[in-house]
């Protein structure tokens, strides 16, 4: 019994790379995957609505799938199956930059067109990275919206996703190079991870404003941080005394901006990301959109500036007490 | 907790093999009539070269639950590997092989760590290697301070991570390597066979002049090294290192194990069923990423299956645990109600 | 050796913590930080209760982290349709009770295996959440947050509540039959039986108290803040089982106090913000918890051994 299962199977699986190799048929529609950082993420899920609507427009058909948990390896594992399926356009979000540039330029050798939104990945490994805002632009953004809040001086503190997330670290690195150079009265004391956990981001900011008593700002640079910090300073009753911005949605942050506890959220349009993500690579696969333009039209959206191999999607938006109301996203 | 064995119980273990097989084979048809590119050369080598990490702890760790154990730490093991590779070929110039047979060297130290916990103080498995757990992802972490990371490794390593040889991927064949040094040593050598002795009953396994602890122990020292290989196939098939490498991967190396019908409390199981449950794994995982341009009544459900990928995961793991529990039960009645015609001493229960 | 030598370890280990933080960053005893900091911990008290108990009757439960997040978020959407706070409170818990005799049928009466079970109940309730919120910060309607009393009234009542019932489990653990039938079943689930205890009915019994109390400790959580969000109970489940651990509660059942279990949550939970105040950089957080957890094991094993010989 057991040897004859155990020659059957060793017959199945011997079998398998010979069986029949059904090859993707072509199609006349364009195919486009779209590689999320993580699925269950808002964030991403608002991404693939703009990115729905897009498809929609050009008749293409859109994949849309990602890495549930935080494995590194995950985005590499589904970039090779879109390679197997023959998809025309690949748009990626990289999580970890190198490792997922060795399977886009597997791609690319593949002949299907690479772009990147959201987070860059090498760039060898693709033609355009759609840029939300530039890594400096978000960083400069923040400080100079924390400094303006605070007079230009006094310590800040900054609470991050984790202390792996490369996009993450980026803005904190030009964070910390406008502060040294244009605010040298203002001092950073402290970078906490929430493990994007609200209520971990509550207890980071409640240990900061404890530890730090004359800390005059938070910087909250991925969107559970915002709202949780927010709740930290709103029960130590520090409410407009401690300055808050970040990164965020403005339905997750509505409360606390109306009240007065979280100064500033910033965000780019999270739908038009996705949008103009499927317009470009569409663009790319038609050969609308080659090396060295300058502009390409993006459905709805009109004409977009590209800079290099970056196509821009517009500054960063600034939501305030006097403009969160108009938003409902 | 030990299970009373006859023949009949033994014939089931071999069809629980046989099951396995025809659940591959169900999996295959399966997606291969619903999915796209399914069978094609292509995807077959992306089921092996991304499951092949997982597939090696599963491997690995089946001595260690044969044994009565478990090791939760692997996963952590190749996050601190990869680490540790990274500076040694980055930060020292290391060679790539060098440092990989370091990274090894490294995963069966902590290992040992492992080992002599867990033996010489006699402390339980599953708390020790909850410790090492957060320790070794800790230690990465540190060693890193979270957000460095290393890359730029040369060709020639790489291409154990992405490139063919006799038409499979290269670290397939070290995948078959350790496979088969793992199944000989298990089932064909006398101091494999204790492990599952040991796992039966200690007791008894102790009074049959078998050193309980060093082979014990052994079994921790080979989960860790065959971390650190994984760490290292790991990397050359990124192309980074990270300290967030292999991050919950030691649940599904367990699963790949209790689906090849490994007794989680020892003393049964086959390396053979355990490579079975690795491939049923990894095609389901592979597959329900196949389905697409399926359609019920006009509804796309192509993002629906994979969607419900991970929750499918955890229900067939739950499914596999109780088809295993209703057998036992039935083999249990089985020889109780066919009298014994060799008197087998029963073993004690603890 | 004395029989609490473990909880007086603890404590003074928590002592020393404490008396360097005095000296050092008095300001961590400021009230405000101090009671917010306390009362986010409660939740992790309540399911730590839970954990002890399952862990003293010889099993495992890793999927509180998953059955806290389901729970919350069955409240949390209950709350923002606008049923009372009341129902919702309810709801959350027989969910969770409901979740935890799940996990009981499978170990108590089917004879599988608790690590592997409930690994399945936690990749199940995390995905089916992943499918069903999407991630989703769930926005709570007003009158959640602090029971709708004032912050200091909910505060109070987060942590009175959880201490009474640390004060009852303990008592219960140590004069009630149903206490001694956990001590009994965890020590020798055989001679359990013989004695008259039906192993069967407590080990379910246990899981099902298990999963009520993820559902009151994640409604403890659910009114600190307004807003919930579908990853709030992740990696509760390490939190728990090292502050039993740490508190000296015996893996191999049978033994530790819920006293422990307070002292050893105190003990981790203290860890980072000691850090902050100490202003150090938080990238060895994780190394310090492993070794916490290793340390204390470690002091099990030499104790052990000390008393072999």
């Amino acid at each position: 019994m057991k040897r004859k299962t155990f020659i059957a199977s060793l017959v199945l699986l011997a079998a398998l790379p010979f069986a029949s190799c059904k090859k993707s048929e072509p199609k006349g529609n364009l195919t486009i995957a779209l590689l999320p950082k993580s699925k269950g993420n808002q964030y991403f899920v608002t991404c693939e609505k703009g990115a729905r609507a897009a498809a929609a427009e050009l008749g293409a058909e859109l994949l849309f799938d990602g890495p549930i948990n935080s494995d590194p390896a995950k985005q590499n594992e589904i970039v090779e199956n879109w390679i197997t399926d023959g998809v025309d356009v690949i748009a990626a979000a990289c999580e970890n930059k190198d490792s997922i540039s060795t399977a886009l330029r597997k791609a690319q050798a593949a002949g299907i067109k690479v772009i990147t939104y959201d987070a860059d990945a090498q760039p060898d490994a693709r033609s355009f990275f759609v840029n939300q805002a530039t890594a400096q632009g978000i960083g400069e953004q923040l400080m100079d919206t924390a400094a303006s809040l605070t007079g230009g001086e006094g310590e800040f503190a900054i609470i991050t996703g984790t202390l792996t997330a490369a996009n993450l670290n980026e803005w904190i690195k030009f964070i910390k190079a406008l502060q040294a150079e244009k605010y040298p009265n203002m001092k950073l004391v402290d970078i906490k991870p929430c493990d994007d956990q609200k209520d971990k981001a509550q207890q980071e900011a409640t240990n900061l404003l404890s530890a730090y008593p004359n800390l005059k700002a938070i910087i909250g640079v991925c969107s559970p941080s915002v709202p949780g910090a927010a709740e930290a300073i709103k029960q130590a009753g520090k409410a407009g005394a401690v300055k808050l911005v970040g990164l965020g949605l403005p339905s997750e942050n509505k409360a606390y901006v109306k009240e007065g506890v979280t100064q500033a959220v910033i965000l780019w349009n999270v739908e038009e990301l996705g949008y103009l993500s499927v317009m470009a690579g569409a663009a790319l696969a038609k050969g609308e959109l080659v090396p060295g333009a300058t502009e390409f039209t993006a459905g709805k959206l009109g004409k977009m500036k590209v800079e290099g191999d970056n196509v821009i999607l517009g500054k960063p938006f600034v939501f305030t007490k006097e403009n969160i109301d108009q938003f409902d996203f | 907790m030990s299970h009373p064995r006859s023949l009949s119980f033994k014939s089931l273990l071999a069809r629980h093999e046989a099951v396995l097989v025809f659940v591959i084979f169900f999996e295959i048809v399966l997606f291969q009539v619903l999915g796209r590119n399914f069978l094609t050369e292509r995807n077959f080598s992306n089921v092996f070269r991304h499951s092949v990490e997982i597939g090696l702890l599963a491997v690995a760790i089946t001595p260690v639950i044969l044994t009565g154990g478990i090791d939760l730490s692997v996963g952590s093991m190749m996050g601190l590997c990869a680490v540790l590779f990274g500076m040694m070929v980055n930060g020292l110039g290391m060679d790539p092989w060098l440092a990989g047979s370091a990274a090894v060297a490294c995963g069966a130290l902590g290992g040992g760590l492992n080992a002599a916990l867990i033996t010489r103080l006699n402390l339980p498995p599953l708390i020790v290697t909850l410790g090492t757990f957060s320790l070794f992802r800790g230690l990465a972490e540190a060693l890193t301070k979270g957000a460095e990371s290393y890359s730029g490794f040369p060709d020639s390593f790489l291409a154990l991570g992405n490139s063919n040889f006799a038409g499979l991927p290269t670290q397939i064949w070290v995948f078959f390597a350790v496979a088969a040094g793992i199944w000989f040593l298990v089932h064909r050598t006398t101091f494999g066979r204790s492990f599952r002795a040991i796992g039966y009953s200690p007791e008894g396994a102790r009074y049959a002049g078998i050193p309980v602890a060093r082979n014990t122990g052994l079994a921790y020292v080979i989960a860790g090294a065959v971390a650190g290989l994984a760490a290292v196939i790991l990397v050359a098939r990124l192309g980074e290192a990270r300290a967030n490498a292999g991050i919950g991967y030691e649940l599904l190396a367990i699963t790949a194990v209790v689906l090849g019908g490994v007794s989680i409390f020892g003393g049964s199981g086959t390396v053979f069923g355990t490579f079975l449950g690795w491939i049923a794994l990894a095609i389901l995982n592979n597959g329900l990423t196949r389905i697409s341009d399926f359609k019920i009544m006009d509804q796309t459900v192509a993002s629906v299956a994979r969607e419900l990928s991970g929750l499918l995961t955890g229900l067939l793991l739950l499914t596999a645990l109780a088809i295993g529990a209703s057998i036992k039960t039935l083999a249990v009645r089985r020889a109780r109600n066919q009298p014994v015609p060799t008197s087998k001493p029963e073993p004690a229960t603890q | 050796m004395n029989k609490y030598f473990r909880e007086i370890t603890v404590a003074s280990a928590l002592g020393l913590l404490l008396l360097s933080l005095a000296i050092c960053a008095p300001h961590f005893f400021q009230f405000q930080p101090f009671t917010s900091r306390l009362t986010s911990q409660m939740p992790v008290l309540v399911a730590a209760i839970g954990i002890a108990l399952v862990i003293m009757s010889r099993q495992i439960d890793i999927s509180i982290g998953s059955q806290f997040s389901m729970c919350a978020i069955i409240a949390g959407v209950m709350a923002a349709s606008g049923l009372p706070l009341g129902v919702s409170i309810v709801a959350a818990i027989g969910a969770g009770a409901m979740m935890g005799a799940l996990n009981g049928v499978l170990v108590a009466y089917l004879g599988l295996p608790s690590i592997v079970v409930t690994l399945a109940t936690m990749v199940t309730w995390q995905e089916a959440l992943r499918l069903w919120q999407q991630g989703r910060l769930l926005n709570l309607p007003d009158g959640v947050q602090w029971f709708g009393l004032s912050q200091p009234a909910g505060q109070t009542v987060v942590i009175s509540l959880s201490f009474v019932l640390l004060i009852g489990a303990a008592l219960a653990m140590k004069h009630l039959s149903a206490g001694r039938f956990i001590y009994a079943i965890g020590t020798d689930a055989e001679a359990a039986r013989l004695a008259g205890i039906d192993p069967k009915r407590t080990t379910f019994g246990v899981f099902v108290l298990m999963g009520a109390l993820a559902g009151l400790a994640a409604v403890l959580n659910l009114v600190q803040s307004p807003q919930v969000q579908p990853n709030c109970g992740d990696g509760l489940e390490l939190k728990t089982i090292a502050a039993a651990v740490v508190g000296g509660v015996a893996i191999s059942g049978g033994r530790g106090t819920l006293w422990g279990v307070l002292l050893g949550i105190l003990l981790l939970a203290n860890v980072n913000p000691a850090l902050t105040h100490f202003h150090q950089p938080p990238y060895w957080e994780k190394a310090i918890q492993g070794l916490v957890i290793l340390l204390a094991v470690l002091a099990d094993g030499l104790r052990s051994r000390k008393n072999q010989i």
